[in-house]
């Protein structure tokens, strides 16, 4: 039984295809509706049947309200690490603190290479990401003395000035898998990102995860609860039970909640193409399932 | 003198992309488009961190405007992988509907000096001034060959500073963006000249002869590199302050500002004027007093005034082809119309199933517009003409090799006339699933064909065979009037009252006749249907389709069905696919009228739902068609599936020439309608039978063997034959006979040609 205590998040994760042109920022608009926390969209650059995500998460900003935005995660070699956090702290600043950096170390290098990016190995990539975060969360701190200089070995930057700040405190969220990058995300992030459909054993592998995520807090000085656990998730709304999100929207609620009681999960943000399933999550599951776990907070505070 | 360059003259403002206060920029970008700019631009300085970054504000502009232009003033380019930024830009283009342009430079300006310091401080590439050229034209190389999704390879490019191996190109972007390049050195200014489509620089007033001399240098370029110097647009930023006497340059009155810049229009060949400041007061000034003068003064100091539309660069007039007179499009047509070397070309140029290469198409908006494009239809005889609405036609006719289409897709609304009478007047553009949807609120439908892709236009003046054949009959039975351009221009109305001859003729043999602008229909209510898909064993195929059409022939008109077979696999069982539409929502019912056709032969799977008309015809694909090839179809009508046309069917499926056969019911609501009231008069037939093959002959061979003498008429939207007997199949003698004299009537020369003719009757003209 791991529970962080967090608020819980209900978000959206849409395919960003091009064709039709508008199909993700449609989605978007239902979600943000209906009341949604977070809309989120994968980033794969090389391909070319989907939106560049900066491009769409910086148009669906200025399209929508009240909801957050964030990569699914972003992909960071094909990008420089300064001009994600200026890029990020522009997008905090237009759409009023709406912004939160989900971001990954890449994979599909061959395609990265394609594309004229680096080829790393899985160690320098994990080495490239640390080098970004600490350059992107460098950059936001305006007020430090100085210029910002972090001399890595896949990015330097020699005395570029600070700023700006973004206009919130915006969440740094690590995709990760593998010891390494829990152990990055543990001592750095500001919250873990993965997707359920890639556990071949269902959620109950999210408990090791998370325990060394745990272990490389603490071996930073850092809470366990100061990373938020979000997980992407997929599922079916069908008349009658039938596995894990797979069934009525109570079920769901039921299951969502057992994810946060027992895993720790506070966000989760749903693979869906159709405004339907995106209507039902935000009108029935999202509500459904604050209620059973705030009671059951409630109860075992007793 | 470099003189005019023909460029439209453009306006556009310069705002400080200040992150303070984020909302003024996009307050001063929205305001910039409410005063009528063609264009509004943002400085990119990466290194500012007072700024807002440039690519994102641009982004969220595009979200917040909707006609403006939009450009850096001009990108870092360093700091953007160029195969990145294509993408980017192609992402930005599509969502803002085609309003992003590209303005590249090396980071390192007049404007901006110590760029290149900046962007090495910032995590960037090292770059000397003259690398950095070097590396910002492959930066060009790059975008232009990502955005160039028309051809499909994967792209390699191999330079000194990018490297692409085998990137997958696109997205193709809404409109060609161009590509400006910002700056002054002389080594970037050949750049422009040898591959730019625009340099932007900013006016000096202390050098004001910098403008002629780069100009100068671009134009050398520009002929070493076998391209005209009218191809590079010339942009220029400039700043300046509205006194009420003049006191310099751009220092001044309106009027003084209006002779300070015209001679950078008239004999330094300026095109676009970006101002810079963020003063609303002196944007508003310079709109209103400035921009309008300043044209007209052009055009009188000009020998000719410049044009008010885009010109096509040297590249795209390359790939023109010959025998049309591309320059004579008058100005209605002319910015809409698409040639093989513009962006949108493999966005229009095939069909749902016929790849297609045509040398023009015209997009007009209105039906003046449509007598403009066949007024130049009727000058350019010597090439096919096809009439475009949805490009679904199995036929194909709708696109050609070399000739003139002539699309009708922006005539496209839907509107409810009379409430009370169930009537509807829909655009021959409109696709049937958007028809679908518009109705479906009222609790209405239109039945149209099987398919929501499908075009209005073509389908509703062929006949229009859909789910709802059975119990409401053919579209074309609910066609109230039409309005139509005529083949020599004149605008036509047609109904049971207003040339009623034409509107017989229209329904059945339309596009003969003209290009219709508007319909007008009397539709049906239509709750919810039930939805049917089964897959029966085809083992026994000629069984399978006498039991089926039995069984459709016995049922109540409710009931409208398809069925669709394909050949024998090895080692697989056998399966045709059965749909069913009963227009009807009480499950009893439903169940009831299905389960004659469930039982024609075993089952292997069944999905029955209760859905509306509207959710089954949003099957359709909103992406361009991109067919390649022709499409090798034959088909034809027939009263009913009798054992020895099964058996010739059978034949047909088993000989391995056809790979998919399907049969669509008719009859019902349609055998109500007098033969002679319209000029489709199939009304005896209960079947529409179509075979889809791999090559021409076998199939004209065994289909004119096998099938033929079990049929009687066709339905031309299915047909790729083109030989003159299918006309006599679909139009029996007196029909033809009459829609030969109208023909005659209304398109005497035969400009309505290509889509199975109808030849004039001739009987009474003296002159061949």
């Amino acid at each position: 039984m791991t529970d962080y205590g967090h608020d819980l998040l209900f978000g959206t994760f849409a395919t960003p295809t091009v064709q039709p042109v508008r199909h993700a920022v449609d989605l978007a608009v239902v979600a943000d509706r209906a009341g949604l926390d977070l809309v989120t969209f994968q980033d794969h650059p090389y391909q070319p049947r989907f939106h560049d995500t900066w491009t769409l998460l910086s148009y669906v900003a200025a399209r929508t309200e009240r909801v957050h935005l964030s990569a699914n995660v972003l992909n960071l070699p094909l990008r420089q690490p300064a001009m994600i956090a200026r890029s990020a702290a522009s997008l905090d600043l237009l759409s009023g603190g709406r912004f939160e950096l989900g971001i990954g170390a890449g994979a599909y290098w061959d395609a990265i290479e394609a594309m004229g990016g680096p080829r790393r190995s899985a160690g320098q990539a994990i080495t490239a990401l640390d080098e970004a975060i600490r350059i992107i969360r460098e950059v936001w701190a305006a007020d430090r003395p100085g210029g910002v200089r972090v001399d890595g070995e896949h990015y330097r930057v020699n005395g570029a000035k600070r700023g700006p700040a973004p206009a919130h405190d915006v969440n740094v969220w690590v995709g990760a898998y593998k010891p390494r990058m829990l152990r990055l995300t543990g001592r750095m992030a500001d919250g873990w990102l993965p997707s359920l459909p890639y556990f071949q054993n269902g959620p109950a592998e999210l408990t090791p995860m998370n325990e060394q995520i745990d272990e490389a807090a603490v071996a930073a000085g850092r809470e366990p609860a100061q990373i938020r656990r979000l997980l992407n998730i997929g599922g079916e709304f069908s008349p009658t039970g039938r596995s894990l999100l797979n069934g009525p929207p109570e079920q769901w609620a039921e299951d969502l909640a057992g994810l946060t009681l027992e895993y720790g999960v506070s966000a989760f943000i749903l693979m869906a193409d159709d405004p339907a399933t995106i209507e039902v999550f935000a009108a029935e599951v999202a509500p459904a399932t604050r209620e059973l776990v705030a009671e059951e907070r409630a109860r075992t505070a007793r | 003198m470099s003189g005019s360059y023909g460029h439209r003259l453009e306006f556009g403002t310069f705002v400080t992309p200040v992150n303070a206060s984020p909302d003024t920029p996009v307050a001063l970008a929205r305001r910039s488009e409410a005063l009528g700019y063609d264009l509004v631009t943002f400085s990119d300085d990466p290194d500012q961190p007072a700024h807002l970054d440039t690519w994102t504000l641009l982004a969220w502009v595009a979200g917040r405007t909707d006609r403006i232009h939009l450009a850096a003033n001009v990108l870092t380019t360093p700091m953007r992988p160029p195969a990145l930024l294509a993408r980017s830009a192609a992402s930005l283009d599509l969502l803002s509907g085609g309003r992003l342009e590209l303005a590249l430079g090396t980071g390192e300006s007049d404007r901006a000096p110590g760029g290149l310091a900046a962007v090495e401080a910032l995590g960037g590439p090292a770059l000397e001034p003259g690398a950095a050229v070097d590396a910002l034209g492959e930066s060009v190389d790059v975008v232009r060959a990502m955005l160039d999704a028309g051809d499909p390879a994967p792209v390699r490019y191999r330079g000194e500073h990018h490297r692409l191996d085998g990137a997958a190109g696109g997205p193709l972007p809404a409109h060609h963006i161009p590509i400006w390049l910002g700056g002054t050195d002389p080594r970037l200014l050949r750049l422009v000249g040898a591959t730019a489509d625009g340099w932007l620089s900013t006016l000096d007033p202390a050098t004001p002869d910098a403008v002629r001399a780069g100009n100068k240098l671009i134009d050398e370029a520009a002929r070493e590199a076998g391209r005209g110097p009218s191809e590079i647009r010339r942009l220029l930023n400039v700043s300046g302050r509205f006194t009420d006497t003049r006191q310099g340059f751009l220092h001044g009155p309106a009027a003084g500002w209006v002779e300070d810049l015209l001679p950078l229009v008239v004999e330094d060949g300026v095109g676009t004027f970006i101002l810079i400041t963020d003063d609303v007061a002196t944007m508003e000034r310079f709109a209103r007093e400035v921009a309008p003068a300043l044209r007209e003064a052009a055009d009188r100091a000009l020998p000719a005034p410049l044009p008010r539309t885009a010109a096509r660069s040297g590249a795209v007039r390359a790939r023109r082809r010959p025998g049309i007179a591309y320059d004579e499009l008058p100005a209605s047509l002319a910015d809409r119309a698409v040639e093989p070397g513009d962006i949108d070309y493999s966005r229009v140029k095939s069909n749902y199933l016929r790849g297609g290469a045509p040398g023009l198409v015209l997009r007009p908006r209105t039906p003046a517009e449509v007598a403009d494009a066949l007024a130049f239809a009727r000058a350019h005889r010597h090439l096919p003409l096809g009439i475009r609405s949805g490009g679904h036609g199995i036929s194909g006719r709708s696109t050609n090799d070399g000739g003139i289409v002539l699309d009708v897709g922006e005539l496209n609304g839907i509107e409810v006339l009379d409430e009370a009478r169930r009537l509807v007047r829909i655009g021959p553009g409109a696709r049937w699933t958007d028809v679908a949807q518009a109705l479906a609120p009222y609790g209405w439908a239109l039945t149209s064909g099987d398919y929501g892709g499908v075009g209005v236009g073509g389908l509703a003046t062929a006949a229009g065979v859909g789910w709802l054949a059975r119990k409401h009959g053919l579209t074309i039975d609910h066609l109230r009037a039409v309005e139509l351009v005529l083949a020599d221009g004149r605008v036509a109305r047609a109904s049971e009252t207003e040339n009623p001859d034409l509107f017989w003729a229209v329904r059945g043999a339309g596009a003969n006749f003209g290009v219709v602008t508007a319909l007008e229909f009397e539709v049906d209510e239509v709750g919810p249907v039930g939805w049917a898909q089964f897959a029966l064993d085809a083992g026994d195929p000629a069984g399978l389709l006498t039991r089926w059409g039995a069984a459709v022939e016995a049922a109540p008109r409710d009931l409208t069905s398809a069925i669709i077979m394909g050949p024998p696999r090895m080692g697989q069982p056998a399966v045709a696919q059965v749909m069913a539409m009963v227009d009807s929502d009480d499950p009893a019912t439903i169940v009831a009228q299905l389960q004659p056709l469930a039982d024609v032969a075993p089952g292997y799977d069944q999905q029955v739902v209760i859905t509306s008309y509207a959710s089954v015809m949003a099957n359709a694909s909103d992406a361009p068609h991109q067919a390649q090839g022709e499409p090798i179809s034959r088909t034809g009508l027939i009263t009913h599936l009798t054992a020895e046309f099964a058996a010739a069917a059978a034949r047909l499926l088993t000989s391995g020439v056809v790979y998919f056969f399907h049969i669509r019911s008719i009859g019902g609501a349609v055998t109500d309608v007098d033969p002679d009231a319209m000029a489709w008069s199939h009304r005896g037939s209960n079947f529409h039978v179509t075979a889809f093959g791999r090559h021409r002959a076998r199939l004209d061979a065994l289909w004119d063997d096998l099938l033929t003498e079990h049929l009687s008429g066709t339905y031309l939207s299915f047909e790729t034959d083109l030989r003159p007997e299918r006309l006599t199949e679909a139009f029996p003698p007196r029909t033809l006979a009459r829609l030969r004299t109208l023909k005659k009537r209304y398109d005497p020369d035969g400009l309505f040609r290509d889509n199975f003719a109808i030849t004039p009757d001739t009987a009474s003209r003296t002159t061949p």
